[in-house]
């Protein structure tokens, strides 16, 4: 600050900037994201109906198919770190990537006839959609802590509106605020974790904090208060994403209250971004503090394994019943980074891979229910294995391999897990991933049973015993869920009612439940590929065992 | 000058920014303790940014002031919607999903 003011204007004016090398190849799948965000925003002014319905989803569908097919030119690419240290593009970035730009596919699909967009907006919900894959896509491959933030806030704040995106129905607006304010939280707590990581090495690099802290000699992050702090509040950030217990209370409620196919999205492409971050965060940044940090992320996960499969038990809507059986599943998914073992980063990836599989299926028949009965609740689901048997055998794979039955890649998934566990030296975690899986078969297997095991005439006994009240104003109106049992009586009595009338259901949706309903036993019984897949996410973080 | 006390009194601003989120019931003023939170996180990365004598705690604060400002426009035209609908502007009373 001794310059002269003078010589400091003078030096600012004939200063050049030289701005980083950007290499466009490695960011193309990103690039290609935004562009295609941008060109979709300006479609959907389109003045005709036509091309906003139907030009709109199919220009979104196209540039993430663009940017799934950069993923895949640059897979297994060497890793290269681009834009001046800031984005790191490497084989778990780019798994991360595609599992993200597949939830995102089946999100479209999903909300191809839904109410979401045509309240919202054709452009802005589909933009905002694609904005938040490319939040995702520089979240996973961020190698900085501004980096790493801005991805995080890029991938929340549209999800924000697009939770809100049905603004004519309360539940849609409350989830939307809702998780503006606790995603909020999330996010301060998790740049004030940075501020101190910084504070203590120094830098924002990962690869030079990573150095700083391998080179701190003595006491380590024990001895260092801000730099254990820091890490306790990132944690904290982190959890708060992937919906881990004890930050995950408004996972259930804002499942429950966003848009299906959004809710579909956040609850895989979120947490497959969240788990990446977590795992390049912890296993490569922090890998030298690993005795320190794994202790208390083991009982988190533990923690949430319970927590989660615990709260499913008494659910009867469908949509928070998969909110809970998501904090279960992003603790299965936390136990493998704890082991910090490169048997474990793929283990985790597998596991990311598999939940994306089984989630999907099961969201599209929710979608399905939705339209025909108007309601998510479990007990609509009487009758569905005769009106679309389709439907309820994805639906019945999807529950039993969330539950990890053998013959599913939900099964493949845990015993890898387990496998990382035992090696790592956390046998006692697995244990409790065993009892949790246990616990959790008490309501996958209710839904199962709610297909199957209704006897058809239910529905008749249900229209009788509700009085003159279930009738066709029930159907018109959907109930508001959360309402008495009466009303979810009632709504499924109306919902058999109209199903009886829309035998099959709407073709994409049938496509989403096939397709994914298939590959999670396909890839059960042949799970070599994934496995091929996932180790390169485990080869590309350096410095693990 | 020391810098600790710029760090303790971010310390203490982050505190009553999630006390306040956590305590107050109104949505603006729990967007406001939001922004106080974030502001906390700036105050402490320019003290570091003075400390190690580097420029990345200070882009890194300006990051945060625009994200800032992005997550705040959500947040009051969300607020704005609902009181369009006439519901209750209440976190306590926003119960239409109940956990």
């Amino acid at each position: 600050m001794n310059a002269h003011p003078y010589a400091m204007s003078f030096l600012l004016a004939t200063a050049h900037i030289h701005g980083p090398h950007i290499s466009w190849a490695e960011l193309s799948p990103i690039a290609v994201l935004g562009v295609g965000a941008l060109v979709v925003l300006l479609v959907g002014l389109a003045s005709s109906q036509m091309v906003r319905a139907r030009l709109v989803p199919t220009l979104t569908l196209v540039a993430i198919a663009g940017a799934i097919g950069t993923e895949i030119w640059r897979f297994s690419h060497a890793p290269q770190t681009i834009v001046a240290g800031a984005l790191r593009i490497d084989d778990l970035a780019l798994i991360a990537d595609l599992v993200c730009a597949v939830a995102a596919v089946a999100a479209v699909l999903l909300a191809w006839r839904a109410r979401a967009p045509r309240e919202a907006g054709q452009g802005e919900f589909h933009s905002l959609m694609l904005f938040s894959l490319m939040g995702m896509a520089v979240l996973v491959s961020a190698q900085d802590l501004i980096t790493l933030f801005l991805g995080l806030e890029l991938l929340s704040i549209p999800l924000y509106v697009l939770c809100a995106a049905e603004y004519r129905r309360e539940g849609s607006l409350e989830a939307g605020l809702k998780y503006l304010i606790i995603g909020s939280v999330g996010s301060a707590t998790l740049v004030y974790g940075l501020a101190l990581i910084y504070g203590a090495t120094g830098q924002t690099g990962f690869g030079a904090v990573a150095h700083v802290l391998a080179s701190q000699s003595g006491g380590g992050l024990l001895g260092d208060p801000l730099l254990l702090t820091g890490i306790a509040l990132v944690i904290v950030g982190f959890a708060f994403k992937a919906s881990v217990a004890p930050f995950h209370q408004w996972t259930p409620d804002v499942y429950e209250g966003a848009p299906t196919a959004i809710t579909a999205f956040m609850a895989t492409a979120t947490k497959a971004a969240a788990i990446a971050v977590f795992l390049r965060f912890f296993d490569f940044t922090l890998t030298a503090e690993h005795v320190n940090w794994a202790p208390a992320l083991a009982a988190l996960a533990s923690v949430t394994i319970i927590v989660g499969n615990v709260g499913a038990l008494g659910q009867s809507s469908l949509k928070r019943l998969l909110g809970y059986s998501g904090v279960a599943q992003a603790g299965y998914m936390l136990t493998g980074l704890v082991v910090g073992t490169r048997l474990g980063v793929s283990a985790t990836m597998f596991y990311v891979v598999a939940y994306l599989l089984m989630n999907l299926g099961a969201f599209a028949v929710i979608v399905h229910q939705e339209r025909v009965s108007g309601s998510d609740r479990m007990a609509a689901l009487s009758g569905l294995g005769r009106r679309s048997p389709l439907l309820a055998w994805s639906l019945t794979i999807a529950m039993l391999a969330l539950a990890g039955i053998p013959g599913t890649i939900g099964f493949i998934g845990k015993v890898q897990l387990i496998h990382s566990l035992v090696n790592g030296g956390y046998g006692w975690l697995a244990i409790v991933l065993v009892v949790g899986a246990m616990i959790s078969l008490g309501y996958y297997l209710r839904v199962v049973a709610a297909i199957w095991m209704t006897p058809a005439d239910a529905r008749g006994v249900a229209v009788a015993g509700a009085g003159p009240l279930a009738g066709a104003p029930v159907a018109a109106f959907p109930p508001i869920a959360g309402g008495s049992p009466e009303a979810d009586l009632q709504a499924s009595a109306g919902g058999g009612a109209l199903g009886v009338e829309r035998l099959t259901g709407d073709p994409e949706l049938l496509l989403v439940a096939g397709v994914f309903g298939a590959l999670c036993i396909v890839f059960g019984v042949i799970p070599g590929p994934v496995f091929e897949f996932v180790a390169h996410a485990g080869a590309a973080l350096v410095g693990l065992r | 000058m020391a810098l600790d006390w710029y760090l303790a009194v971010s310390a203490l601003i982050f505190c009553i920014g999630a006390g306040g989120v956590l305590v107050r019931r109104n949505p603006l003023v729990v967007l406001l303790c939001l922004e106080l939170m974030l502001n906390a996180a700036n105050l402490a990365l320019i003290t570091f940014a003075r400390m190690h004598g580097g420029e990345a705690g200070q882009i890194f604060a300006l990051i945060v002031m625009v994200v800032a400002a992005c997550e705040v426009t959500v947040g009051l035209g969300l607020l704005v919607a609902i009181s369009r609908r006439n519901l209750p502007i209440d976190v306590d009373k926003l119960h239409e999903l109940n956990g």
